[in-house]
């Protein structure tokens, strides 16, 4: 049998295991179904390393009783009508013996939109020729920059995914997308000092990929990077470029706004809607819909359309992020964030991983916070005193928002100029106030895996230097 | 599984290839999360599938895999690996020329007491419920309690070309708790994990119940501590935090793949790069430990390889291609989280042998200095420069526990703070760990308590 038919029996038993389980008394049931297939060209040392395909498919099913006792169990093993049963049948079991989950619900049906732009024949065809020639100009342009840098590590990777959904309320969606992305990081060596790790990526949904551009973005940030300086310990600016927003900073603002969180009460943004969380120049929205969206879609992960949901505008609190059963349990509209990303620091999402092997979660499709119009260095210019920090190290607490992050990729401003790279140091706060301080947004937007953000320049931080 | 793998390493499509490894396995995850009482998750994986490894013209790896377990798929897979191998070799320089293995029959089934196969769905489920109810009776102040009990049940069957068959079976059990406390806007989280390679009997000497309490009322007591300080320190870093330092901050630099990307262990072998009290090694043997595997995913042996020796480097871990461009023997460190990916250097159950000091020997010495515990995890650069949350420190003053505080980062050069290390316990504790280098990998920690000087990054001041 060839990919696609196994991808349409897939289908056919997921749809027949459906009305099995309904018919032995499930109340609700829910198929996924997914079948991934990746081809990728990894770097180590300046060198192609390897080429790995890796291809997949797989069923999970979510089934619940009429007293909403729920259980979930998944197989890759689909090549038998058989074994996918048994799959749901497991799952229905597990769900006569679990207590009950107050509210859960599975989504009803609703007409989906159609998102630009998140499929290209030219990646779900791509061969391994392809990501080498890729994986190859990537170390070439980033080492091209200057003679010191080597390229360390880094990845070409093209994906051709295909999902379906079907459930007790009438969802019987099937959707097809593709994923190219590439990667590169590396240092520099001067004198037996070696830079601290720098790297640069592209997230794409077309084969519209630039490694030179990627390349030599990693390659200038290495250079910047010789000669560094402790600096002392002060108050200032900090001006966080994308990528530092990316990690600490957005994870602190995507667990206050996840509905999960909510009914936890462990989000620091329980009963704030409609009042200020962050600076009054401060606009985000969850925006499923971005054409090209690198975790855009037409459906969530359990079948809701896409939307575009405002989350904070204008500092104020709009709305969190949900799922069937968040919306039901606190009564509030579905966002339609239902997420199998498997993305998650904890390490039981970890273990488990992604795709049809995970429960859905609720996580951002796009979280996009809306860009300033000042560029990066209008943002240097007007700091007396301050930090630019590209990267840091280091988690931020959830609850808590406190981040205790390195500097990783940080140069000391003074005067509205940069003086020189950062050599160890720290900075310290905590992110919901940081919200707060910020006081300039730039306009260097960038995609990364579910966050859309630009720079964001804070008043007030505390930075802990090493001298 | 063996008659299916070994058919394909007769493939004609394969015939040209220096070296070809095919990997069979079955995985069944069980998964029970209780949040709060509510049985959130209950969630049952099954996961097969092989995939295939072949070196080619003595310069480049192909990778493949695939869930379908078929004989025409292992051939597909063999087809792909070899074409992949070939494309990139072109642009290769440096050759791979390995060293030979001994040839292993092997046919291993881990340890345990309480097989977990013989536990019904009614035992499972009460593990997370009872931690959740011991965290949650700790008292009013406990907002959100989450309990995960995980299995991981392995079998695993290597193929080579050179003649290894190798079938390797498993079971970890691990229990996750996160408590979080709150009290008007302050929130403090908390956690702790066990884990070992085994069965049920982990929960012998630890409850569930009794884990959840323990968490809980750290967690409590956080909501008064004062905020942690800031700059650089005398500490004693409890085994739960230095086992975040050794695994990340010194572990991944002794990996050969990072140190030759200009790690931070240089190429020193044979000189001191730490303090002299100090002796790590990597040990895949330890039966427990979440890191056990008698071979690894290229049919090596697993060992006890010392890395240092008092002080001084004394070797990397490898897999067989590290090896082969360092001139030296492989370690068994290749490991592959499963089937569907390709084998990585990684660590098993790393450790630091046990030294002569007590803890409270080790507290009496510092005037002013903190007790740092707890890990929220943390990351580093092959550099050794890290950055790790704690959970909570105890002020020392005068060579006495005073004041708790609560948690923050550490950064700093880990080879510079193992330099400053002039203590280590003697007692030393098995710790579960987790790592995600490209892929992930459950591992083992066997960790003392240690004394060092390090920078704190709290708010608060001294």
């Amino acid at each position: 049998m060839r990919t696609e038919d196994y991808w349409k029996f897939l289908g056919d038993v997921a749809r027949k295991t459906v009305k099995r389980l309904e018919n032995m008394g499930a109340a609700q049931v829910e198929a996924f179904y997914l079948a991934t297939r990746t081809t990728e060209t990894n770097i180590r040392n300046s060198e192609i390393f390897n080429e790995n395909t890796i291809e997949d498919m797989g069923v999970s099913f979510r089934v619940a009783t009429s007293d909403k006792h729920v259980g979930f169990a998944c197989t890759n093993v689909v090549n038998t009508e058989k074994a996918v049963f048994e799959a749901g049948e497991k799952a229905f079991t597990i769900a006569k013996l679990s207590p009950s989950v107050p509210d859960f619900t599975l989504p009803t049906k609703h007409k989906i939109p159609h998102v630009k732009g998140l499929f290209d024949k030219r990646v779900a065809n791509a061969d391994v020729e392809e990501t080498v020639d890729i994986a190859y100009r990537l170390i070439q342009s980033t080492e091209n920059v200057d003679k010191r840098i080597t390229a360390k590590g880094g990845i070409a990777s093209f994906s051709y995914i295909q999902k379906g959904l079907v459930n007790s309320f009438g969802i019987d969606f099937e959707a097809k997308e593709t994923q190219a992305a590439v990667y590169v990081y590396g240092s520099g060596s001067q004198g037996g000092e070696v830079t601290p790790s720098c790297g640069d990526l592209e997230l794409k949904r077309s084969f519209d990929l630039n490694p030179e551009k990627i390349g030599k973005t990693v390659g200038e940030m290495i250079v910047a990077q010789f000669d560094p300086k402790p600096t002392s310990s002060f108050e200032g600016a900090v001006i966080f470029e994308p990528s530092a927003v990316s990690y600490q900073l957005f994870y602190a603002m995507m667990s206050a706004l996840n509905g999960e969180n909510v009914v936890a009460g462990s989000s620091p943004w329980v009963g704030k809607l409609g009042k200020p969380v962050a600076s009054e120049i401060l606009n985000a929205e969850d925006d499923g819909l971005l054409n090209e969206g690198f975790n855009s879609r037409n459906f969530d992960d359990e079948g809701f359309p896409s939307q575009k949901t405002a989350l904070i505008s204008r500092g104020r609190l709009k709305n969190f992020l949900q799922d069937a059963t968040t919306a039901n349990r606190l009564k509030m509209a579905n966002t339609g964030n239902a997420s199998r990303s498997g993305s998650g620091l904890e390490m039981a999402s970890q273990i488990i991983g992604g795709g049809y092997k995970a429960k859905p979660k609720v996580f951002p499709s796009n979280l996009t916070i809306q860009a300033g119009k000042k560029t990066r260095n209008e943002l240097i210019s007007e700091v007396k005193k301050g930090v630019l920090v590209g990267d840091m190290g280091g988690f931020v607490q959830a609850g808590s928002g406190l981040i205790s992050a390195q500097l990783v990729r940080a140069h000391y401003i003074e005067n509205g100029e940069l003086q020189y790279p950062i050599r160890g140091g720290m900075v310290s706060g905590i992110a919901f106030d940081w919200f707060k301080q910020i006081d300039v947004v730039g306009n260097d937007r960038k995609q990364f895996f579910n966050a859309v953000v630009p720079s964001l320049r804070v008043e007030g931080v505390k930075i802990i230097g090493s001298r | 599984m063996f008659e299916l793998i070994e058919k394909g390493l007769e493939s004609k499509t394969v015939a040209k290839a220096n070296l070809v490894q095919v990997r069979g396995q079955t995985r069944k995850i069980t998964l029970c999360t209780a949040q709060n009482g509510v049985i959130e998750n209950f969630s049952h994986i099954t996961i097969n599938g092989i995939s295939a490894r072949v070196l080619a013209q003595n310069k480049s790896w192909g990778f493949s895999s695939t869930n379908q377990v078929k004989k025409e798929k292992v051939e597909e897979s063999l087809k792909t690996a070899m074409k992949l191998a070939s494309a990139s070799a072109k642009a290769k320089h440096q050759k791979i020329v390995l060293e030979p293995v001994p040839i292993a029959e092997a046919k291993i089934s881990a340890k345990a007491k309480k097989p977990f196969e013989n536990a019904d769905l009614e035992e499972i489920k009460n593990i997370p419920q009872e931690a959740c109810k011991g965290a949650s009776a700790v008292g009013k102040n406990i907002a959100d309690v989450k309990a995960s009990f995980l299995t991981i049940q392995d079998q695993k069957w290597l193929a080579s070309s050179e003649g290894s068959r190798i079938f390797q079976e498993s079971t970890r059990v691990l229990l996750f708790v996160d408590v979080v406390a709150k009290e008007g806007n302050v929130y403090c989280p908390a956690s702790e994990n066990l884990g070992h390679t085994g069965g049920l009997e982990l929960f012998d000497e630890n409850p569930p119940a009794g884990l959840g309490k323990k968490v809980a009322k750290k967690a409590d007591k956080l909501l008064k501590a004062e905020a942690p300080p800031s700059g650089r320190f005398r500490v004693v870093l409890h085994p739960t935090i230095c086992a975040t330092l050794l695994h990340e901050a010194i572990g991944h630099p002794l990996e050969a793949d990072l140190a030759m990307a200009g790690g931070g262990f240089g190429n020193h072998v044979g000189k001191p790069v730490m303090s002299k009290l100090v002796s790590i090694y990597d040990d895949g043997s330890v039966e427990r430990g979440l890191g056990y595997f008698p071979y690894d995913d290229e049919g090596v042996k697993c060992r006890r390889t010392l890395l240092v020796e008092n002080g001084l480097l004394r070797s990397f871990m490898h897999d067989r291609t590290s090896a082969a461009s360092m001139q030296t023997s492989p370690t068994g460190n290749a490991h592959a989280w499963d089937y569907s990916v390709e084998p990585l250097i990684r660590q098993t159950n790393i450790g630091i042998k046990p030294g002569d000091s007590t803890l409270e020997e080790m507290i009496e010495d510092i005037k002013e200095g903190l007790f740092i515990e707890g890990t929220f995890g943390g990351q580093a650069e092959s550099s050794a420069d890290f950055t790790f949350g704690f959970q909570n420190a105890v002020w020392i003053r005068k060579g006495k526990l005073a004041n708790m505080t609560r948690g923050a980062n550490l950064s700093g050069n880990a080879i510079s703070v193992f330099k400053t290390i002039d203590a280590v316990s003697k007692e030393v504790v098995l710790r579960p760990g987790a790592c995600g280098k490209g892929q992930f990998a459950v591992q083992g920690r066997v960790v003392p308590s240690v004394r060092c000087e390090i920078m704190v990054g709290g708010q608060g001041g001294k």
